[in-house]
């Protein structure tokens, strides 16, 4: 009997050790109750705090936590500090609390919290994502919300705000945007005799071909892959769309004239060995082969700067804008991220306060500081932005938005998909991009 | 203290010594200890054991395998689960109708089929290797096992790396170093060749595991048996096959359920060595384009409606698995 | 041959096998520690050289200045040590529940459990985040103790269970004749006899918890909670990855899991075991 307690008791007291010990490490690793708890002590009508027992009736200071979570990288989440420095400053009583997370996982951890009731206040999407959410009613239409929308919408970009846009309501602004320029390798260039990068899609095809030498593994143009931005650029200065204006039909759109005459134009690339191979996979990246000279142009958008600065300091980039028609029409593909205020928040007001501030001039400005190219149509030229902003912002006001439909994602795979069938030659580009229009249509039903 | 058990073929030879000596001692009329009746407190004090594992399972994953298994008859809606349309089993019809799905499937039994028995055999010769009484043995065993603790997204993106097509490592090799081939082979473009990182990638992780659960299990084999057969004239392989192997069996047949399991389970290095089942999602296996219904499609119910299938069909495997091998092997 | 050249053949044949074999198998991580001293201009280099020209830290101070990367660290360790210690118990519990007693339902319950190992465990993710939050247990450290434990749970106690089983009873029935409780034989008699099996449980099931992520990173939302296969992902952005930091921070992430693994792996020492069962 007695040895049975013994070893009972000896269990007992590991048990015991080990929960005391764990929670002894919760409690200094901080309270346990989560951020969006501290959030629900105020609710957003009351105009008094609930712990505060002031005599005198002043200004009534509201405690709000408004959670921010993103995906920036670690230079700009640094400079949000400063912003958020700003806008608390200016608002006292609100603190804003961001939460950064890697892009790719970013989807999954959000909508986990949103399916457990735990999602944050607002956060900075990619413009993807907007309408898939707000179909979901996850989110707050702002055009119905923010007192100031009107104004701040005609603020900014056209292209990017349209990406907000759904079913008639705006569900977010556009924070950041982003866009593709043509890169040239001047060396390349003029070890070929080309001063100029081609400033018309004729010229950008003849150039490209002049610039390949495939034995040597050179090409004049490189492709990171078959997905729908990488072509997107090229598509849309040929005049080449997706859907009708009304995101109804793809048909004698997707595979209407200008659309099959830009994906012509890449496939010959392709097949007069002017459009590196390693469009199909398994190939030199776009980045460090235009950087070593295997690809003398390459379309891609303002983060190469960085990239260039930290892994090829030596090299030079240039940019010029996106090959046009005859008649000298340009455009290209926007890219970039929306805030969000997401319809399950308690701190309705502060997050939207908190959203009207990221599209101020002084955040914006403070974001441009570490290459974030501003949405505010305002400062294009604007002196104080980095110099390689001019480029991209004028890309901008040409720059179309891709399908702002909750679905866009099974449409990019359609057409994707056909690329590939044609790049691979078991379809010429009318055909595959005839099937693309069959397999959305059916997705816009 | 021992029962006669309920089915006497479970247990290993050296049980059955146990329970002629224990029905000895019964025999010699040792009275009962007072009490309750032997049979009801040994299941009140069986519980006992059971009771904090069960209890954790059952709040956190019995109780999230019906939810999620309610979510697959729906349309799930994430933000208003009430708004969620019922669908009965139409999720799961649409999996088994899809050529996708389908091909997911093929991809998965396809590499369970080459990487288990690859792991294994491997696993269990590099384990009996590291059993040896060699100098430095402890820093083999390190080395083998750094694969198995270095993360999935890490060595996946390593491995995928390594198999680029133009000017990659492997290439380097095969081509420069080896001189097997002539041109790059542009592993990552073909819906085929892509496996093979993804397989190498599979085996290279679990070999250093398997060898450590074999490594266990041959500690429990005493040497004095070893030594008798050497004694008795048996070679290296007949010591091996007569008296290792079946000693090791139990073992053994836990790691092939478990190596089988987690086969049909992977998802990470197929996930970031083809991005979600490139090209024309031929590439994908089950789970890999569950995550993509579930996480990018935002199409749950569907999500949940594969992996139930998936788990379905390991289940089934794996009590085939047990069933055949179970015969005189504890478990 | 004579024996003892016969024992030294077979002795240099095993260096051998090994070695080579070795060299392989470590020469991806031979890849990722060499990337790791390279500065990043250094990375993308075509040839890939093994050995860097100018190996430096430089990656390795980064990443350990790097904001707050120790408290993940710290996160990470504290959350893993508790599994572990709560894993073994539990599993040793369960283990022995089914290994050496007999019931009703004990065939389906051990089913059921194993069910629970072929769950894929992405599949649980969102209904466990509502058992969580329901719990109170989101954006804590126990909340990822509690869910690494019972995830792990099935798979240890398999396997511990055939350890348990395979100790005979006679040593046990003895203990049974002096009128030992069954707590005491398991502390006193299995447990020092399966120390390869606890080992071996006390291995992998440091190793999960300390490389988990699917979890950890819906589970904890506030910055300063986060373990470190969460900051190691940060380290890759949207647009291009640093891979020598990644790599330099995978390498620091690898060394407590060594250090538990080699710790534990003396216990894999052949003898331990057979103490008892002559005679």
């Amino acid at each position: 009997m007695r040895q049975r307690n013994q070893t009972v008791w000896r269990l007992a007291a590991l048990a015991t050790a080990l929960v005391l010990t764990l929670g002894a490490c919760d409690s200094t690793a901080g309270d346990a109750t989560s951020t969006t708890g501290a959030v629900e002590v105020t609710t957003t009508t009351a105009t008094q705090p609930a712990d505060e027992t002031t005599t005198t009736e002043e200004t009534p200071v509201e405690e709000a936590t408004v959670t921010y979570w993103h995906t920036m990288s670690e230079p700009e989440a640094a400079q949000l500090d400063a912003v958020i420095a700003a806008f608390e400053g200016a608002n006292p009583g609100i603190t804003v609390e961001p939460t950064r997370y890697a892009y790719d996982d970013f989807k999954a951890a959000l909508t986990t919290s949103i399916a457990g009731g735990e999602g944050p206040d607002t956060a900075r999407l990619d413009i993807i994502w907007v309408p898939e959410f707000a179909e979901l009613g996850a989110l707050l239409p702002l055009d119905g919300e923010l007192a100031s929308f009107d104004e701040t919408a005609s603020s900014v970009f056209p292209g990017p705000l349209a990406t907000n846009l759904w079913d008639g309501s705006y569900y977010g602004l556009p924070q950041n945007t982003n866009t593709q320029v043509l890169l040239w390798n001047r060396d390349m260039f003029e070890a070929a005799g080309i001063t100029e990068p081609p400033a018309t899609l004729e010229e950008f095809a003849t150039t490209a071909c002049a610039l390949s030498d495939s034995d040597a593994g050179t090409y004049g143009y490189g492709m990171g892959g078959t997905y729908f931005w990488a072509p997107a650029p090229i598509f849309y200065s040929s005049g080449g769309a997706v859907v009708d204006e009304g995101i109804t039909t793809a048909t004698g759109y997707v595979n209407g004239p200008e659309s099959v005459a830009a994906f012509e134009l890449l496939t010959g690339l392709y097949n007069d060995g002017c459009l590196s191979p390693s469009i199909l996979g398994g190939g030199v990246g776009t980045a460090e082969g235009h950087a070593t000279g295997a690809y003398a142009t390459i379309i891609d958008g303002p983060w190469m700067v960085d990239i260039y600065r930290n892994d090829f300091p030596d090299f030079e980039v240039n940019f010029a804008p996106i090959p046009a028609e005859p008649d000298g029409t340009t455009s290209s593909v926007v890219g970039g991220e929306n805030v969000v205020v997401f319809a399950d928040t308690d701190q309705k007001d502060a997050a939207l306060a908190w959203t009207e501030f990221l599209l101020s001039e002084e955040s914006q400005r403070l974001l441009a500081e570490v290459g974030v190219v501003p949405t505010l149509s305002g400062l294009a030229g604007d002196p104080a932005l980095p110099e390689y902003f001019e480029v991209f912002m004028a890309q901008l006001e040409t720059a179309q938005a891709r399908v702002p439909h909750p679905r866009w994602g099974d449409m990019d795979t359609a057409i994707n998909e056909a690329f590939q069938r044609m790049l691979q030659g078991t379809q010429t580009p009318q055909e595959a991009l005839d099937q693309a229009a069959e397999e959305i249509n059916a997705l816009l039903q | 203290m021992t029962q006669t058990p309920a089915d006497p073929v479970l247990h290993s030879g050296r049980d059955r010594q146990a329970l002629t000596t224990s029905n000895r001692t019964e025999s010699l009329g040792r009275p009962e200890p007072p009490g309750p009746p032997r049979g009801r407190r040994r299941a009140g004090v069986a519980w006992l054991f059971l009771l904090p594992g069960v209890a954790l399972f059952a709040v956190f994953v019995l109780g999230p395998m019906i939810y999620s298994f309610r979510i697959s008859l729906y349309d799930w809606n994430l933000v208003t689960p009430d708004r969620s349309e019922w669908l009965g089993f139409a999720n799961y019809a649409r999996a088994l109708g899809d050529p996708t799905f389908q091909r997911a499937v093929v991809n998965t039994i396809a590499y369970t089929a080459v990487t288990v028995p690859a792991q294994m055999i491997l696993g269990t010769a590099l384990a009996v290797l590291l059993n040896k009484a060699i100098r430095g043995r402890a820093v083999y065993r390190v080395l083998y096992y750094l694969p198995v603790v270095t993360p999935w997204v890490i060595v996946a993106l390593l491995f995928k790396f390594l198999f680029v097509g133009q000017g990659g490592f492997v290439n380097h090799i095969l081509r420069n170093v080896l001189g097997v081939v002539d041109h790059d082979i542009l592993w990552l473009a073909d819906p085929l060749l892509i496996f093979a990182p993804i397989m190498a990638l599979g085996i290279w992780k679990g070999l250093g595991w398997t060898a450590v659960i074999v490594l266990a299990g041959l500690q429990i084999i005493p040497a004095e048996l070893e030594d008798a057969a050497k004694v008795d004239g048996a070679g290296p392989w007949q010591r091996f096959r007569f008296v290792t192997l079946p000693l090791l069996r139990p073992t053994l047949v836990f790691l092939f359920v478990v190596l089988v399991v987690g086969g049909l389970n992977a998802y990470v290095s197929n996930l970031l060595i083809t991005d979600g089942g490139q090209p024309f999602g031929q590439t994908h296996f089950v789970l890999t384009l569950m995550y993509q219904e579930t996480f990018t499609r935002l199409d749950f119910g569907y999500g949940a409606a594969i992996s139930y299938l998936l788990t379905a069909l390991v289940f089934m495997i794996s009590v085939v698995q047990l069933r055949l091998l179970r015969r005189r092997v504890d478990l | 041959m004579s024996s003892r050249l016969r024992h030294r053949a077979d002795k240099t044949a095993t260096h051998l096998i090994l070695a080579v074999g070795a060299l392989v198998v470590i020469l991806p991580f031979l890849f990722m520690a060499s990337t790791s001293l390279k500065s990043r201009t250094q990375v993308l280099e075509y040839p890939p050289r093994l050995l860097p020209t100018a190996p430096n830290l430089d990656n390795y101070v980064e990443v350990i200045r790097a904001e707050q990367f120790g408290v993940y660290f710290v996160n990470s360790l504290i959350v893993a040590v508790a599994a572990t210690g709560l894993t073994l118990l539990v599993s040793t519990l369960l283990a022995y529940g089914f290994a050496r007693f007999e019931f009703r339902w004990k065939e389906p319950v051990f089913y059921g459990l194993l069910l629970g190992m072929m769950i894929p465990p992405v599949m649980l993710i969102i209904p466990q985040f509502l058992v969580a939050r329901n719990l109170g247990l989101l954006n804590s450290l126990l909340g990822l103790i509690v869910v690494y434990v019972t995830m792990n749970l099935a798979l240890q106690t398999f396997l511990l269970r055939g350890f348990f089983e395979d100790i005979p009873r006679e040593l046990e029935e003895a203990a049974v004749i002096d009128g030992a409780a069954p707590g005491t034989i398991l502390w006193r008699i299995i447990i020092p006899l399966s120390r390869p099996g606890l080992a071996v449980v006390a291995i992998f099931t440091f190793l999960y918890a300390w490389d988990e992520f699917p979890w950890a990173h819906v589970a904890i939302q506030e910055t300063s909670k986060r373990t470190l296969p969460i900051a190691i992902a940060l380290f890759h952005g949207q647009y291009s990855t640093q891979w020598g930091l990644v790599f330099a921070a995978s390498i620091i992430a690898l060394l407590p899991v060594v250090v538990v693994f080699v710790f534990f792996q003396r216990y894999f020492i052949r003898g331990v075991s057979t103490s008892g069962i002559k005679g």
